[in-house]
């Protein structure tokens, strides 16, 4: 067992946040979380550079016993699923720092430190590979995301609190019946390795992947378990809204790709038609939703749940393309929507207002935002050049190679983007200046562009030359084809 | 009975009859402490249950029965005896403030604590109606005396009256079952009643007997249809009192539950659908109810019925693991909750009553470690992870699925986010909103010690479950 690295990764965030606790003056705070996110994102890029992209084994693999009696280990590792999101999961970090750097001007001690057990939990999430251990982070990161919510929300904080944790924890409980039920069924292990390996009888499949489907369906969130997103999203503060529609959501994708897929391959299966049925809706609905919205942060909130439809399309289109343009896509969002929140973000900060009818004509006040606001915007569309456009090309070949149907509603989904995007762009940044002419309001500063710039590197990086990030995904995916094909009997 | 036989029964009985004698002795010497000096009431109570303590832990090495079949000191005895001494001497801690507060802090209060203590210490032990029913008389009748404590207020005469009245009622009829089963089997011993509870066919009489022995005990754990005194118990007592009896008397009147119930022989029968049913309709109850609570202690109070209904949950899962789940259920719940009725006694403090909710609004802003501290009891009482709370429950859901009663896991899962909501209302109050009035709890030492301890406590066995899991496993009887 070598240098304990996920474990560093996992637990840097927490000590850091325990650091905080004894900081008083709010700068401080300010740079020693800034300090322990650089750290981490420097870890996770250790991490990347010693991955071995060649094999689907789990890697930097740490195991101790943690409660032996009833068989659970606290155990980490990573293959390239994860370690993608490892990646993210720390770029994220950062950037929400920078986000709250001034957005964030009462309980900032107490702000950060949340923020800092949230990445945490998110990194344990992605690091486990103990069932119980997984359970915990997953289950724990409802504490802190109820505070960031509740206590530095907007007008409507509490009633977006209060639906955020019930709706989560409605469907985790399900989901800890279905981790149980398993372990008595798997052998008496914890063990995910072990886990995936057991040949349970379709019966059980069933119930477990239904089960499963609550916990994940809410996370990600599938059409008809979305309705606590819009309002998490719209009240969260920025960095709240990042973490969201950057991590979380991803949450629940990297569980069907962790656990529903490898450990119930002939229900995925028997099921896929009906996630792709329930996906090509979440598009559709998702983007209709997308267009009636007047609020930025609302319309870039619904247009999430149409683009984690794209992601659990290609997830349940069951061949390699869907999967690699799906958990790819998992990464994009991530990027392009993160970015999308610390933009409205950063216009609210300036004038107060979310209302896209209050805006116009930014271009000729803010021309920098309005340059990067573009990229964003084209990138979320899919344009050819952006990541997303890799993504959901994948995405879309794979989908149309499963259910024509489900590929065909998934391209209505995309011109459906085009529209609501453009016309948001349209309304914002062209036409007279309205906003100029009430609010004096300055362009980006250089804090401020050290947020944005990493993550447009990741648009046109991702979009131009794609093969190192499927590298890595590459060796973990083909495996988990042949999990679910050679054990659910092909397609 | 020979003398040998007497003294290995004195022996076993040893640490009960120490705590009844340092009671004793303090009931005495208690008249001679004068006013101002009550710090010393504390510290002798707290020395008596120590000395009693190590003594429980020397003579832990091998089981011991006593008084011809009516008493046993065995390793769940000794589990459970061990709850009892942790919310007894937090209890001790919490009171000498509070005490002088209200004016309650003659040597009585203590020593009614110290008889209430062995009381439940008997409980534990006893492997015979008879037994269980003296020790139980033990404990309910100074919980009636100490709930009347604050003379002056109306609410706490009320609930003491509601309380004996009620209590005596359900005594009356537990006794009425146990004369039933003597009648019957010509025997009180458990083991015999198992016995003859299980032949084939059934004496439709001891059915009736079975049915008033459990009316009797699930009166004591406060479980439905026998639950109604709890609130207003819970709220007219003085609040440390109400600690006490929400962890305490209810942790024996479980030991009392597993020993008749989880004898292998009734375990083997159909007693569950019984128990289970009682579980889920506790459970509900205490959740729904307790949504619409504005009153800090009657919201406990509720959250104190919803928990016994997951430990009975517990229960009917039966089993080694069922037993060792409901034992360290109960244990973490004497954490968490002595820990969040802590901080509803350290509000307490001049003309603040701390028992409305709404009195905790924007506590953060200006206490934020003690903040910290509620939210941690009560995300733990919600059953979040990485705290106790969470694996207390997770263990029960274990044992229940092992069983395989998964519909009966699913219905306790969703009942306990049902209790979720409470709880995180809670935390919302104290966090997010904006204080109203300055806050002044009164946070002696003693105060800080017991809020740390329970704090370790809660999240110290959510991380490191292991051992307390292993020790709770290994107290299980015939295990």
């Amino acid at each position: 067992m070598g240098f304990p690295l996920l474990s560093l990764i996992v637990f840097v965030p927490a000590a850091g946040a325990a650091v905080l606790m004894f900081l008083r003056s709010d700068d401080t705070v300010r740079r020693t979380a800034l300090g322990v996110t650089v750290v981490d994102l420097a870890l996770s890029i250790a991490m990347l550079a010693g991955f071995d992209t060649a094999t689907h084994e789990m890697q930097f693999t740490e195991t101790y016993p943690w409660v032996p009696a009833l068989g659970i280990t606290y155990a980490l590792g990573i293959d390239g699923i994860s370690a993608l999101f490892v990646f993210l999961t720390a770029l994220l970090g950062l950037i929400c720092v920078l986000a709250s750097w001034v957005a964030i001007d009462r309980k900032v001690k107490a702000f950060m430190i949340n923020l800092l057990v949230m990445q945490a939990l998110m990194q344990g999430v992605f690091c486990a590979l103990d069932l119980f251990l997984f359970y915990v982070f997953w289950e724990a990161m409802l504490i802190p995301m109820y505070l960031i919510i509740g206590v530095w929300g907007g007008e409507g904080r509490v009633y977006a609190a209060f639906k955020f944790f019930l709706y989560t924890l409605a469907g985790s409980v399900l989901f800890l019946i279905g981790v149980i039920v398993l372990y008595f069924n798997g052998g008496e292990t914890f063990d995910i390795l072990a886990l995936t390996a057991q040949d349970l009888p379709f019966h059980v499949q069933s119930w477990l992947f239904f089960a499963f489907l609550v916990a994940f369906a809410v996370k990600v969130p599938m059409v008809p378990v979305h309705t606590w997103l819009p309002d998490a999203h719209v009240q969260a503060p920025t960095a709240g809204s990042i973490i969201l529609a950057g991590v979380l959501l991803k949450m629940g994708a990297y569980g069907f790709l962790r656990f529903s897929l490898p450990m119930l391959p002939e229900a995925s299966v028997y099921y896929s038609t009906m996630m792709l049925a329930l996906s090509a809706l979440a598009i559709v609905y998702g983007g209709l939703l997308a267009l009636a919205q007047d609020d930025l942060k609302k319309l870039v909130a619904y247009s999430s749940i149409s683009h984690m439809g794209f992601v659990t399309l290609g997830i349940f289109a069951l061949n390699l393309r869907g999967l690699e343009g799906g958990i790819l896509q998992m990464f994009n969002h991530g990027v392009t929507t993160g970015a999308l929140f610390l933009f409205v973000g950063l216009i609210y900060e300036r004038t107060h207002t979310r209302s896209i009818a209050d805006y116009g004509g930014l271009m000729k006040v803010v021309p920098v935002y309005t340059a990067f606001l573009a990229l964003f915007t084209l990138s979320s569309m899919a344009l050819p050049g952006t990541n997303s456009f890799v993504g959901e090309l994948l995405v879309l070949s794979g989908g149309f190679a499963a259910d024509l149907a489900a590929g065909a509603a998934a391209v209505t989904g995309a011109l459906l983007g085009a529209a609501y995007l453009l016309g948001m762009y349209r309304k914002v940044a062209l036409g007279p200046a309205s906003v100029g002419a009430r609010y004096k309001i300055r362009d980006v500063n250089a804090r401020e562009m050290a947020a944005i710039l990493p993550l447009a590197v990741f648009v046109v990086w991702v979009g131009l030359y794609p093969k190192p990030f499927l590298n890595i995904i590459d060796a973990s995916v083909a495996h988990l084809l042949a999990q679910v094909h050679g054990k659910g009997g092909g397609q | 009975m020979t003398a040998a036989a007497l003294f290995q029964s004195a022996l076993a009985s040893l640490p009960e009859i120490m705590v009844i004698t340092g009671a004793c002795i303090l009931l005495i010497v208690g008249q001679l402490v004068r006013k101002g000096q009550e710090h010393v009431l504390v510290w002798a109570s707290v020395a008596v249950v120590l000395i009693a303590a190590v003594t429980t832990l020397l003579l832990a090495g091998e089981v011991r029965p006593a008084y011809t079949g009516m008493f046993v000191a065995d390793r769940f005895a000794v589990f459970f005896k061990f709850v009892f001494y942790l919310a007894t001497i937090l209890t001790f801690l919490l009171s000498r403030k509070y005490a002088d507060i209200e004016g309650i802090g003659n040597s009585e209060y203590y020593v009614l604590l110290l008889f209430a203590l062995s009381g439940m210490m008997i409980m534990a032990s006893a492997t015979d109606l008879l037994s269980i029913y003296v020790g139980l008389e033990l404990m309910v009748i100074c919980t009636y005396v100490l709930t009347g404590f604050l003379r002056r207020e109306w609410r706490s005469n009320e609930a003491a009256l509601k309380y004996v009245i009620l209590g005596a009622v359900s005594t009356g009829i537990f006794l009425y079952g146990v004369s039933l089963v003597y009648g019957l089997t010509g025997t009180t011993q458990l083991d015999g009643m198992a016995a003859a509870v299980t032949g084939d066919p059934l004496d439709p009489g001891l059915l009736l007997a079975v049915v008033f022995i459990v009316a009797g005990l699930v009166f004591k754990v406060g479980a439905v249809p026998f639950h109604m005194w709890v609130p207003d118990v819970y709220e007219g007592a003085p609040t440390t009192i109400t600690a006490f009896m929400s962890v305490g008397p209810k942790a024996a009147g479980f030991a009392v539950i597993l020993r008749v119930f989880l004898n292998p022989l009734v375990a083997g029968s159909d007693v569950w659908i019984i128990v289970a049913v009682i579980a889920v309709l506790t459970m509900a109850l205490g959740s729904f109810v307790a949504l619409v609570q504005d009153n800090f202690k009657r919201l406990l109070a509720y959250s104190s019925i919803s928990h016994a209904g997951f430990a009975i949950f517990g229960v009917a899962a039966g089993g080694a693991d069922g037993i060792a789940s409901v034992m360290l259920y109960l244990l973490i719940y004497t954490f968490m909750n002595l820990g969040i009725f802590g901080a509803v006694i350290m509000m307490r403090n001049g003309d603040v009553s701390g028992e409305v909710i709404e009195d905790y609004a924007g506590f953060a802003k200006s206490h934020p470690g003690l903040a910290l501290l509620m939210l941690l009891y009560l995300f733990s009482l919600a059953g979040i992870p990485p705290t106790a709370g969470f694996f207390a429950k997770f263990y029960v859901l274990v044992a229940l699925v092992e069983r395989g009663f998964v519909m009966l896991a699913v219905i306790a899962v969703l009942l306990s986010v049902v209790a979720a909501y409470f709880y995180i209302r809670i935390v919302m109050v104290i966090y997010m909103r904006e204080p109203e009035r300055a806050f002044d709890p009164a946070l002696t030492p003693l105060v800080r010690a017991t809020l740390a301890f329970t704090a370790a406590g809660t999240i110290g066995i959510g991380l490191f479950p292991a051992w307390f899991l292993r020790l709770a496993q290994h107290s299980v009887f015939g295990g």
